[in-house]
């Protein structure tokens, strides 16, 4: 089915439709679909030769949720914005919001910021439109962080936090925060370069879907309480429900709408960020309202007070780990591999713990493939930051066959 | 330079105050407890929908904290209980009772850090022009640990 379908959208979906056809015999009682409504997508290429980079990251796990906390040094005033886990991105504006409202107490002229990351970045620019003056002190500019690094996708709750240390209060900061980014977002959907968007992403399986309800491994008497580090899943904060009436949530895919090889799919509306155009969005705002950006490294937290601003917002990220000595930061490796832009095939897939997602900057692949599979614990307690291609490698060749034209010929 | 301007800034304090010799500060105490207790039930059925049942806002509707009290800060604190007094709630404006605006007046307060006193908010425009809005700043906050 694939040869020769590339902008052939109609061949693609007639061809899926006789596909699907082949599946219904064998499964039971498919809806009928409606006129029309088999769904036609370009294959995406994801081959070894269209693979143009691989990134890695440290997300920072903090096991209490991000430290929006406020401290003095010397004579300045020290609001914290850090710690976001895998959230980062998709909390931006929020966290923005809440360590702005702590910083406006003082009255304020001209703050500083820490950092550019998305976290210190958006900062930057929410405190401009609150009508305040803003230096950015940073070592590198947001195209070089590790939020560059990220894959871009929205996922607010993202090994945000521990549930025991953060507490019950938690959600509803985590909820306040997640519902104000996404308002956020939505200002930026249709903007040219689409910095946000959505796209389908296609949930895919060999056996009918069943959502994974984790519960607590009993041979595991540790836990972050005593070991300092999580051990398993379920000591993570799961939160998406609490904001489930906004979020799209997957549906079923009857087999004849499937235009994949495989017998069973489910699909969602997913928000994602595309690193280039928000970064420009970001940054063309910035120094449209004034912003300055001043390119140096601290050593320590007392540096802070050296600086002329009085009022400093600390967005290092996993940096702060060192910078604030704050060891409650827990590296969480995630590794990215990008394929050129694909702007033809504009979709996700997710198939046995791998994701290919088609963005404007790049396709990006993520492998959370593992024997046993670790949820959340993927990752934790790596801080080795290098890449590793065998990784992405295998993620394409387990991903490879739900592409694959012989099936879909059939 | 700087105690020169401490001086005006001393010098001023009572222009802000309606030139009142007896004007205070909302630092200094100016609601009791039981009236923010009452502030609170009244937050919670008529203005919770809109600002959040813990104050926090939305993106399009302002949070009740932080940034909201500094923005009505500076100023006589009759101008917030004007305003929620004329304006609020937004789908029944002008149907708070005096009282009732100033348990909520109260409530905010004390939900913005600021102490609690002995007497009761007064539910009345020209006491409350002497009553001079300052907020509890995260500095003063961290002081106070």
């Amino acid at each position: 089915m694939l040869r020769g379908s590339l902008g052939a959208a109609a061949l693609v979906g007639l061809q899926a439709c006789a596909s699907a056809t082949k599946l219904a015999q064998t499964s039971a009682a498919p809806p009928p679909p409606l006129p029309g409504k088999s769904i036609s997508l370009v294959p995406l290429r994801v081959s070894l030769d269209q693979l143009i980079d691989l990134k890695c990251c440290l997300r920072p796990l903090r096991a209490a949720g991000p430290n929006l906390g406020t401290e003095m040094v010397r004579d300045t005033l020290v609001v914290h914005n850090y710690g976001h886990g895998g959230s980062g991105w998709s909390l931006s504006w929020g966290s923005a919001d809440v360590a702005l409202g702590k910083a406006l107490t003082v009255f304020p002229k001209e703050i500083a910021v820490i950092g550019c990351g998305i976290i210190g970045l958006t900062t930057a620019v929410l405190a401009q439109q609150y009508g305040l003056k803003v230096t950015i002190y940073s070592r590198d500019p947001i195209q070089r962080s590790r939020s560059f690094r990220a894959s871009g996708s929205f996922t607010p709750s993202s090994r945000i936090a521990l549930a025991e240390p953060a507490g019950p209060a938690f959600g509803d900061l985590w909820e306040q925060m997640a519902r104000f980014s996404w308002k956020a977002f939505r200002t930026c959907l249709g903007l040219p370069g689409k910095p946000v968007e959505f796209t389908e992403s296609y949930g895919l399986s060999d056996t009918p879907p069943q959502r994974r309800v984790w519960t607590p491994d009993p041979a595991i008497t540790d836990s972050y309480a005593t070991k300092g580090t999580p051990l398993q899943h379920t000591e993570f904060a799961h939160l998406d429900e609490r904001i489930r009436d906004i979020v799209p949530q997957s549906v079923a895919l009857a087999p004849e709408e499937i235009p994949f090889n495989v017998p069973y799919a489910t699909r969602t509306s997913q928000m994602h960020f595309n690193f280039s155009s928000y970064a420009h969005m970001l940054q063309s705002e910035f120094f449209g309202r004034g912003g300055q950006y001043v390119m140096r490294d601290f050593a320590t937290p007392a540096q802070f007070a050296d600086l002329k601003e009085k009022v400093v917002i600390h967005c290092t990220g996993y940096a702060a780990r060192d910078l604030i000595n704050d060891q409650t930061v827990i590296p969480v490796r995630g590794q990215t591999g990008w394929l050129v832009p694909q702007p033809e095939a504009n979709y996700g897939v997710r198939y046995k713990n791998v994701s290919v997602l088609s963005k404007a900057d790049g396709v990006v692949v993520q492998n959370n493939s593992s024997t046993p599979e670790l949820g959340d614990m993927l990752g934790v307690g790596n801080s080795m930051e290098l890449v590793n291609r065998a990784d992405t490698e295998a993620a394409l060749k387990i991903i490879a066959p739900v592409f694959a034209p012989a099936a879909r010929q059939a | 330079m700087v105690r020169h301007a401490r001086f005006v800034a001393i010098l001023a304090a009572p222009l802000l105050l309606g030139a009142s010799p007896s004007g205070t500060s909302t630092l200094k105490g100016v609601y009791t407890e039981d009236q923010a207790q009452a502030g609170a039930q009244l937050y919670a059925t008529r203005c919770a929908m809109c600002h959040g049942r813990l104050l926090e806002g939305t993106f399009e509707t302002p949070g009740l904290q932080n940034r909201f009290i500094v923005n009505w800060s500076k100023a006589p604190l009759s101008e917030l209980y004007d305003y929620l007094g004329r304006a609020m709630p937004q789908f029944a404006p002008g149907s708070l009772k005096p009282d009732e605006n100033a348990k909520i007046v109260a409530y905010l307060l004390k939900a913005n850090a600021q102490p609690a006193g002995a007497k009761p908010l007064p539910a009345d425009t020209a006491a409350l022009k002497r009553i001079l809005l300052e907020p509890v700043s995260a500095k003063a906050a961290l002081k106070a640990k």
